[in-house]
């Protein structure tokens, strides 16, 4: 879980969470997370909706309080279960980005830059400048005199971004910012808020349960799921070691199969086929193999083990094809060369390539090898 | 900026502490409408309040004093909600979901009658049908030799359809508000799966406005019930008592306490109803706001019948509106009630006194009296609209923000409990916690401080409904990205939820100041002699005889009430540009 503590300098990290617990009445919003991630870091919080994910970059940003457990930031604790010691929303040095973008309606582009500069007590000709600064970073010049409801949702979210990184925080906060905008623009934004983060230098925290913008955007990912940490660490290492079945079926496009297997004599098998040694899982009488999609195709090979499937559907990809297949209720994707049809229902033989990636108990856990 | 951590002092941790805010609105709410009530309890306890208990409830005196006027108020609260249903639920079905010809101008008629003062159009239907049996001036029917009968001129019938003809445009809005809330798309998936017209009305639009149904009737219950100027002036003089004119009676002849008996029993009557139905869909009221913006309604053709029925609805308002007011009109200028519409004279508004007309009185707008009246009418209402909305906006924001906690409950069930307390009771109960120095605080009976006291109270729900309204057009992040700038609260009020709230603030501050400028049943019992309203002048005139005058500053009331109106929509314009654009 926290095998990502090791890989960064022994500095101050910029944001270190501390047990941070939130509970909702009986209800555990988040529960016993820490993290830590140093200074111009891109933090991805990302899982399914109600995982927590929100209710923890609220917390950051001094909305809401922990129940238990400490946020520091560069060392300093600004928020605390225990102390009750919070240093309030606007005194944390942090910008937030809502998933609703929250412009006020009756302020200009302009105006929704300005506020928050003149609350922060800056002189008139300052103001004016970063204004003009911010303004043109994220081209919108343009639209300076308009009111939000007169521009496009792209362009709101951009006024959004303009707005929140104006004071200058030292760590930005997104929520689910591009949730709102169609794909295109999506792909469009992603890149976008990528050349923002380069450039501010800001640490930035950025919630979404798209796992494709966890993995182009973040230095750091930490999964969450029902209010814990699954997994954190960088983006490759999470893809190429999960740690959890969780994790390896969440992230990564397309995501990994995994087989249930059980022991038979000396080797895992999948209805009768032996697909891996027994050895592999000591102690075990069950366990879930990973297998990329790469690693299993269709068709008979010398030496390999197959199993029969139902074809379900197929969809072009690079020049391959993503087939995905029925085993009774179990779905399994596999990659073929060129493309790929059959009739749906179509019997096919799916051929393990390689051996598993990983092996996990029954509980989703990996079994170290 | 920088990371500063504030470690709270007692004092500064008590300011800061969750709880504080909605524990002092708790103290202000309650100050304003529990203790008054506590008050009038206690008051009806003591050795004198008992011997009116039982003169009230157990005595030969209590079928007049109690029973009668109980049958008579309840009579008229389910009569006139059930008109107000009918008539409401009719022109809201005609405008919202058919094709009739002139939607927006019946949508507009319909909700027109609501501003016409229940005393205005009991006054005008007075001038219409009043008929010998009182002597004085007979109306215009009964003059043109028309014989009218008594149970048209007076008592229970015409007061029944006088409060209709008033509160249907309130089951009005309700419903048609609810029914625009029926989307195209529900009706469309049940034409999908095949259900005929009545089956959809019966199974899918009927059923979704239910809780508007049930709210409309409610409100106009309660309306009716706690209605003082109706039974007042059409009822009262031929003895047709409810219980606020006998309230207003036993306190106007001194016997104050069996006044404050009569109040508790009206309040208990009164919210037990209000509560009943109000279980009746507390669990169902949810889906009124399901998709609460009505993009698109989907229209029933009327085919031969669109104008037939446009005719009736228009009909409808135009006698309801525009009548009274004409009547009201002709009246001031009419020497006599028989030539309503010829001999017109401007004496009652502007003659000198001459001993030939009005026994000598002069016209209104020589008399100083009406001045004193229109300027203390006027700051009344303006006094009352702005405290009522600060109030309101606050208690609005506390119950929004402290949403499932205790205090966030008790402040909303407190908010809301004058709507359960008719306005003459809660006069009673202002009678009965100022009439007489408490404490630190002096007798404030007869004072402008006490009206403004307990018009604040009476129409606390209003304001707070209004606040509502216009806070929930504020999203939480808005005001939460404001506070991430680190503006302090008062700058956000004032730089951010101010100018989003503005519209919504004027319109429920000239919602306020219209309810408060023409009303009748809690002034009769507050007023004296150093406050002088106009309502209460109408009333008066209208006592002694002088039809005339009390239609002529009826209308005077009718004139400020439209000018409010015309004014807030102007200055919303003004305002709030960014929204057209």
């Amino acid at each position: 879980m926290e095998n990502g503590m090791n890989m960064h300098p022994p500095v101050t990290p910029a944001i270190e969470l501390r047990h941070l617990t939130k509970r909702f009445g009986g209800h555990t919003a988040v529960d016993d997370v820490n993290v830590s991630v140093p200074s111009g870091s891109f933090l991805v919080l990302v899982g399914p909706s109600g995982c927590g994910k929100s209710t923890l970059l609220r917390m950051l940003a001094g909305l809401e309080t922990p129940t238990e457990g400490e946020i520091a930031f560069a060392g300093k604790v600004v928020s605390s279960g225990k102390g009750g010691v919070v240093t309030n929303a606007a005194a944390r040095d942090t910008g937030l980005v809502f998933q609703s973008y929250a412009l006020w309606p009756h302020k200009t582009v302009e105006g929704n830059i300005d506020w928050p500069l003149k609350v922060a007590g800056w002189s008139k000709e300052d103001r004016a400048a970063r204004i003009d600064e911010v303004l043109k970073f994220l081209d919108i010049e343009p639209l300076r005199q308009r009111y939000p409801a007169e521009i496009s949702g792209g362009q709101q979210q951009r006024v959004a971004i303009a707005r929140t990184i104006g004071p200058r925080p030292g760590i930005l906060l997104l929520d689910e910012p591009l949730s709102n905008l169609d794909a295109k623009l999506r792909v469009d934004m992603r890149s976008e808020l990528m050349r923002i983060h380069r450039a501010t230098k800001a640490t930035s925290v950025y919630v979404t349960h798209d796992q494709v913008e966890a993995m182009t955007m973040a230095t750091h990912v930490a999964v969450l799921k029902d209010g814990r940490v699954e997994q954190f660490g960088p983006p490759d290492e999470l893809l190429l070691k999960p740690q959890t079945t969780f994790v390896a079926t969440f992230l990564g496009t397309p995501a990994g199969n995994l087989i249930p297997v059980t022991r038979q004599g000396t080797a895992l098998a999948f209805r009768d086929v032996a697909l891996a040694d027994a050895a592999l899982a000591p102690g075990q009488a069950e366990a879930q193999l990973l297998y990329r999609a790469q690693d299993i195709t269709i068709g008979r090979r010398e030496g390999r083990p197959g199993i029969r499937a139902r074809y379900a559907e197929s969809a072009p990809i690079a020049g391959q094809s993503m087939v995905t297949c029925l085993i009774g209720d179990l779905r399994v994707t596999a990659m073929v060369e060129g493309f790929f049809r059959a009739e749906p229902g179509a019997e096919v033989d799916l051929c393990f390539l390689r051996d598993p990636d990983a092996i996990f108990n029954a509980e989703g856990r990996k079994i170290p090898q | 900026m920088t990371a500063n951590v504030i470690r709270p002092g007692a004092l500064h941790r008590a300011l800061r502490s969750q709880r504080f805010v909605p524990l002092v609105m708790v103290c202000i709410a309650a100050i304003l409408i529990i203790v008054p009530l506590l008050r009038i309890v206690m008051l009806s306890l003591t050795p004198e309040g008992l011997e009116a208990w039982q003169a009230v409830v157990a005595s030969p005196l209590s079928s007049n004093l109690l029973w009668r006027p109980i049958g008579n108020t309840m009579l008229l609260g389910a009569g006139v909600a059930a008109g107000c249903l009918v008539l409401g639920g009719f022109l809201a079905w005609l405008v919202v979901l058919t094709d009739v010809p002139g939607r927006r101008f019946l949508g507009i008629l319909s909700t027109l009658p609501f501003m016409i003062p229940s005393f205005a159009a009991a006054l005008a239907w007075g001038t219409l049908f009043r008929n010998e049996r009182l002597g004085g001036q007979p109306g215009y029917f009964t003059a043109i030799g028309i014989e009218i009968p008594d149970w048209l001129a007076w008592g229970i019938l015409p007061t029944l359809i006088v409060l209709v003809a008033h509160y249907y445009s309130l089951a009005y809005t309700m419903i048609a508000a609810a029914l625009s809330s029926v989307s195209a798309d529900l009706v469309e998936a049940a034409e999908m799966a095949g259900a005929k017209r009545a089956r959809i009305l019966f199974g899918i639009v009927l059923p979704v406005v239910t809780p508007a149904l049930v709210s409309g009737g409610m409100l106009t219950f309660a309306g009716a019930v706690s209605n003082f100027a109706a039974p007042a002036l059409l009822g009262a003089p031929v003895r047709m008592q409810t219980l606020s004119t006998r309230i207003y009676g036993m306190v106007q002849t001194g016997n104050i306490e069996r006044g404050y008996v009569l109040a508790l029993l009206l309040i208990v009557a009164a919210a037990a109803l209000l509560y009943f139905s109000d279980r009746l869909v507390s669990g169902r009221r949810a889906f009124v706001t399901v998709n609460g913006k009505g993009a698109r309604t989907k229209r029933f053709a009327l085919g031969a019948w669109r104008w037939p029925l446009f005719v009736l609805a228009t009909g409808l308002g135009v006698m309801t509106t525009i009548i009274p007011v004409i009547v009201l009109f002709a009246s001031s200028m009419a020497e006599s009630s028989s030539g309503l519409f010829s001999n017109w004279t401007l004496h009652f508004w502007i003659g000198a006194a001459d001993p030939q007309i009005a026994q000598g009185q002069a016209g209104l707008f020589r008399n100083p009296l009406l001045m004193d009246a229109i300027w203390t009418t006027l700051r009344l209402g303006l006094t009352v609209a702005a405290a009522a909305m600060a109030l309101g906006l606050i208690i609005a924001h506390t119950i929004v923000r402290h949403k499932g906690t205790f205090l966030g409950n008790l402040l909303s069930q407190l908010a809301f409990l004058p709507l359960f307390i008719p306005s003459i009771a809660l006069a009673a109960a202002y009678i009965a916690m100022y009439g007489t120095s408490l404490g630190p605080i002096p007798a404030l009976y007869g004072t402008f401080t006490l009206l403004v006291l307990a018009a604040t109270a009476n129409l606390l729900p209003y304001a707070v409904q209004s606040g509502r309204a216009v806070l929930s057009q504020i999203s939480n992040d808005i005001e939460e990205s404001a506070r991430l700038t680190g503006a302090g609260p008062l700058r956000r009020m004032a730089e951010i939820v101010l100018p989003l709230a503005i519209r919504g603030v004027f319109a429920g501050g000239i919602l306020v100041f219209i309810k408060i400028v023409r009303d009748l049943s809690l002034v009769v019992l507050l007023f004296s002699s150093t406050t002088p309203v106009l309502s209460m002048m109408a009333f008066n005139y209208a006592g002694l005889g002088f039809m005339q005058f009390a239609n002529a500053i009826t209308l005077v009331i009718l004139v400020i009430c439209l000018i409010a109106s015309a004014l807030v929509h102007i200055l919303q314009n003004r305002i709030q540009g960014w929204k057209t654009a």
